[in-house]
């Protein structure tokens, strides 16, 4: 038995989350739930963060579902090991993904045997191939690049496209040749910022901007890369320490 | 139906035709027999004038030449001699030297038989006195000389003298007669007979072509020729014209002709078969060719009809049926040669697009319908929501530490999941041992300990491919109409094995059993109209019947029980395939 595995849970559904993280006896399997989402777009934005090596996603989801989602991940996290949970009249619309790089298929009502089953499969594709999140780049090929205005060209390629809801760590990365775990590394070096922190920070100061023009929350969050106005909402209170509609009256009170 | 009654087009075509045929056969065939009969006797009348013609000719020339050789012979002058002798002075010297005178005469005149004078005085010479009997009173009568003195010199013609000279051997004679005058005082002195043998009127006879033709007097005297066709002769012919008749006797038919000689008291007759001689063959040919040229084209004309009227009714009559047979209602691609089927055609074609159009409208209302219903029928499932609302309420179980509670949400979302799926059709045998344990474990919950569900399911038979939901119906059944009804504690026993490449499943219980009219009632195989869903085991026999299907066989089912003490249904699956 090698390391304890990192697993994901991606459902809108938070009872469903819930229940997942409760239902199963995660330690006796020596795997740990390490983070949720309630959507692709929070998934996006906190996998890098969170490092998972197993991922469950449920198919319907608002805003970005789980086959986007899969289609999003399958080039970035290529060893990542992705469970499409979905109930029975979505699974024909599940199968026709069929070319997607999923472990499994799992039919909601989750059953605990089940789950389990499909667990352990999990565990012995993971055991034998050893892959871990974002070792998919060897750290040496990225290496040579250590020109110290390398993060400059990142900082402003952050700058430019941040507004991309696909934009994340294992992207950017991946688009300048370096490994995500080398990117988060030299990134905090020469900013002192942490690369999601930063990507964050871009987007809340644009939304301020917008929320200060009175601009509706949904708009703002589609506007500055998180159209998932849920998620989006709970960035902006994280960051802000306000609530949307809290800074947008606060706001607007002021210039009055 | 009423169909096969009816006269086929083409069968009263072709009645028509041979009644066609027959028709033109019997008109030529009549008509050659008319022309055949027409021209036989055409050609007989032809060769019987032309006989008879020459006959008479020869006749008649032959009599003039006698008559001019008796007007010689009264000339003579022994003759004259003793015609002008007075009675008293006529001894036998004068007559035997007027015999001689005549003889000398006769001598060089074939056929004249014998000449005999007779003066007024009724004293008489004939040169021959043997052969002949002579009848004085005859020649003395006044009806036989009345004739011959009418005649004022010109020769009269009878037969054996009117019966004055009678050859004594019977051989018949011709006699001319004529009043001798005498030349200086132009007074009468006797009249000459002069007998013509018949062997004359023979000899014109003696060829092999004339054996059919009889020479006779006027009076009925056989003179020369055929006997037998004499026999016939009852014609006058005396006004000259040729008379045709024709006469049937048991050797055929023939044609008899008769006609004067000239102008003397002599009939000439003929009698001739219908041969084959006067055949027209030109004629008959002309009208066989003929009568070929219209069969062939009646037949032609008939095979035409055929093919332009009859094979394209057939053939579009043929296509409407493959319509039928098919049940697909395609419009007929068919370019028949007239309008009226072409008219035919269009109707059909605008029928079947009509069929279609409603078919169409139908089916949409029908599909509408459904969408309707299964729209209805999810909005009141809600798969979605049963699901989310069970994981919350098992969450908040799992959360309140009743994990008994957790479970049992379990086993109901993993049974509707497996019971509303709409996937497949058929499923794995596993999978559907796996809705029955989630079922039972249901209804144990709800009925405590009175079920206990046993399984025996070897691993060979678990990939078995079976219709979905065909054991949870059975179960329920054992549940509902055996364990229940007992009232005490039961067991269900699924069991399944394989054989002879069939796989076979049994559900027994131990509960109050089933009767043999329910037995048989379940088994039998229903068709359609008493299948109205009201029968309480509706589920059971449905099953049942869909199995039937999926196999394509009757014989899937089989039933064993005992009253209170169990029931075993036993399904047999073939053509299920091992996945």
């Amino acid at each position: 038995m090698g390391r304890i595995y990192r697993v994901m849970i991606i459902d809108d559904e938070e009872s469903a989350r819930k229940l997942m993280r409760a239902g199963i006896a995660w330690d006796s399997i020596d795997m740990e739930v390490v983070g949720e989402a309630a959507s692709g777009i929070e998934a996006i934005n906190i996998i890098d963060d969170i490092k998972p090596d197993i991922v469950f996603v449920d198919i319907s989801m608002p805003f970005m579902d789980g086959i986007e989602f899969t289609e999003v991940a399958k080039d970035r996290y290529p060893g990542l090991i992705i469970i499409i949970m979905t109930a029975i009249d979505k699974f024909e619309y599940a199968r026709k993904c069929v070319s997607l790089p999923v472990f499994d298929y799992m039919l909601k009502p989750m059953v605990r045997a089940e789950v389990l089953k499909t667990l352990e499969r999990a565990r012995e594709k993971l055991d034998r191939e050893g892959v871990a999140y974002a070792d998919n780049l060897d750290e040496t090929f990225a290496e040579p690049s250590q020109d110290p205005g390398g993060m400059e060209i990142i900082r402003k390629y952050l700058d430019e496209n941040f507004t991309d809801p696909k934009l994340n760590l294992a992207f950017t990365a991946q688009h300048f040749g370096f490994s995500s775990s080398y990117l988060s590394r030299r990134f905090k070096q020469e900013t002192g910022k942490n690369f999601v922190e930063y990507l964050t920070e871009l987007r809340m100061n644009k939304a301020m901007k917008l929320a200060g023009e009175g601009v509706k929350m949904f708009r703002t969050s589609a506007e500055v890369g998180i159209p998932d106005p849920n998620y989006f909402g709970r960035c902006f209170k994280k960051h802000t320490g306000k609530s949307y509609s809290e800074f947008v009256s606060s706001e607007t009170g002021k210039q009055q | 139906m009423g169909a096969k009654n009816k006269k086929s087009l083409s069968g009263t075509l072709n009645r028509s035709i041979i009644t066609l045929i027959i028709l033109v056969l019997a008109a030529f065939t009549c008509s050659i027999f008319l022309i055949i009969a027409k021209e036989r006797r055409e050609y007989e009348i032809s060769n019987s004038e032309r006989v008879l013609r020459t006959l008479s000719d020869s006749i008649t020339a032959s009599i003039v030449n006698y008559s001019q050789v008796s007007r010689l012979i009264i000339t003579d002058d022994r003759l004259v001699t003793f015609l002008r002798a007075d009675a008293d002075n006529v001894d036998m010297g004068m007559i035997n030297d007027a015999r001689y005178g005549v003889l000398d005469i006769l001598y060089v005149t074939e056929g004249a038989d014998c000449v005999i004078v007779v003066r007024d005085d009724m004293i008489m010479m004939a040169t021959d006195r043997i052969s002949y009997t002579y009848d004085h009173d005859i020649m003395n009568s006044d009806t036989w000389r009345k004739e011959i003195l009418d005649s004022r010199g010109r020769a009269v013609i009878m037969f054996n003298g009117n019966g004055a000279c009678v050859r004594n051997d019977g051989k018949p004679v011709i006699t001319i007669t004529r009043e001798i005058n005498d030349v200086l005082t132009q007074k009468r002195t006797g009249i000459m007979l002069m007998n013509i043998s018949s062997e004359v009127f023979s000899l014109m006879l003696n060829t092999p072509d004339y054996d059919n033709i009889c020479i006779m007097g006027f009076d009925g005297t056989f003179i020369a020729g055929n006997r037998d066709v004499g026999k016939s002769y009852s014609y006058n012919v005396s006004d000259g014209e040729i008379r045709h008749n024709t006469i049937e006797d048991e050797n055929g038919k023939w044609l008899v002709s008769a006609c004067r000689a000239g102008d003397l008291p002599i009939a000439i007759l003929r009698k001739a078969p219908y041969g084959t001689a006067g055949m027209p063959y030109g004629v008959v040919q002309v009208l066989l060719f003929l009568m070929l040229f219209l069969l062939a084209a009646v037949l032609f004309f008939a095979g035409l009809l055929t093919r332009k009227l009859t094979r394209p009714v057939n053939s579009f009559s043929k296509l409407m049926d493959k319509n039928r047979q098919s049940g697909e209602l395609t419009l007929i691609e068919t370019d028949p040669p007239y309008r009226e089927l072409n008219m035919l055609k269009d109707g059909y074609n605008n029928l079947v697009l009509h069929v279609k159009d409603l078919i169409a409208a139908l089916m949409d209302n029908e599909k509408n319908l459904r969408e309707a219903e299964m729209r209805v029928l999810n909005e009141q499932i809600k798969p979605h929501f049963l699901y989310n609302s069970l994981e919350t309420i098992g969450f908040l179980a799992l959360d309140a530490g009743a994990d008994d509670v957790h479970d049992a949400l379990e086993t109901l979302g993993s049974f509707y999941r497996d019971f509303l799926s709409k996937g497949s059709s058929e499923i794995p045998l596993e999978r559907e041992v796996h809705i029955v344990k989630d079922y039972l474990s249901l209804l144990k919950l709800r009925y405590g300990d009175i079920i206990e569900d046993v399984y025996d399911i070897p691993a060979d038979t678990c990939n078995y491919t079976v219709p979905k939901l065909i054991l949870q119906p059975l179960v329920e059944n054992s549940v509902y109409h055996g364990i229940r009804q007992k009232g005490e504690k039961g067991i269900i026993k699924i069991s399944s094995f394989v054989s002879e490449g069939k796989l076979h499943i049994k559900v027994m219980d131990t509960g109050v059993g089933m009767s043999e009219d329910k037995i048989k009632e379940l088994t039998r195989v229903r068709t359609g109209d008493d299948a109205d869903g009201s029968d309480k085991s509706f589920g059971l026999w449905d099953t049942i019947s869909r199995i039937r299907n999926y196999c394509g066989t009757d014989d899937v089912v089989n039933i064993k029980s005992e009253i209170g003490e169990y029931t075993e249904v036993e399904l047999i699956i073939s053509g299920s395939a091992r996945r």
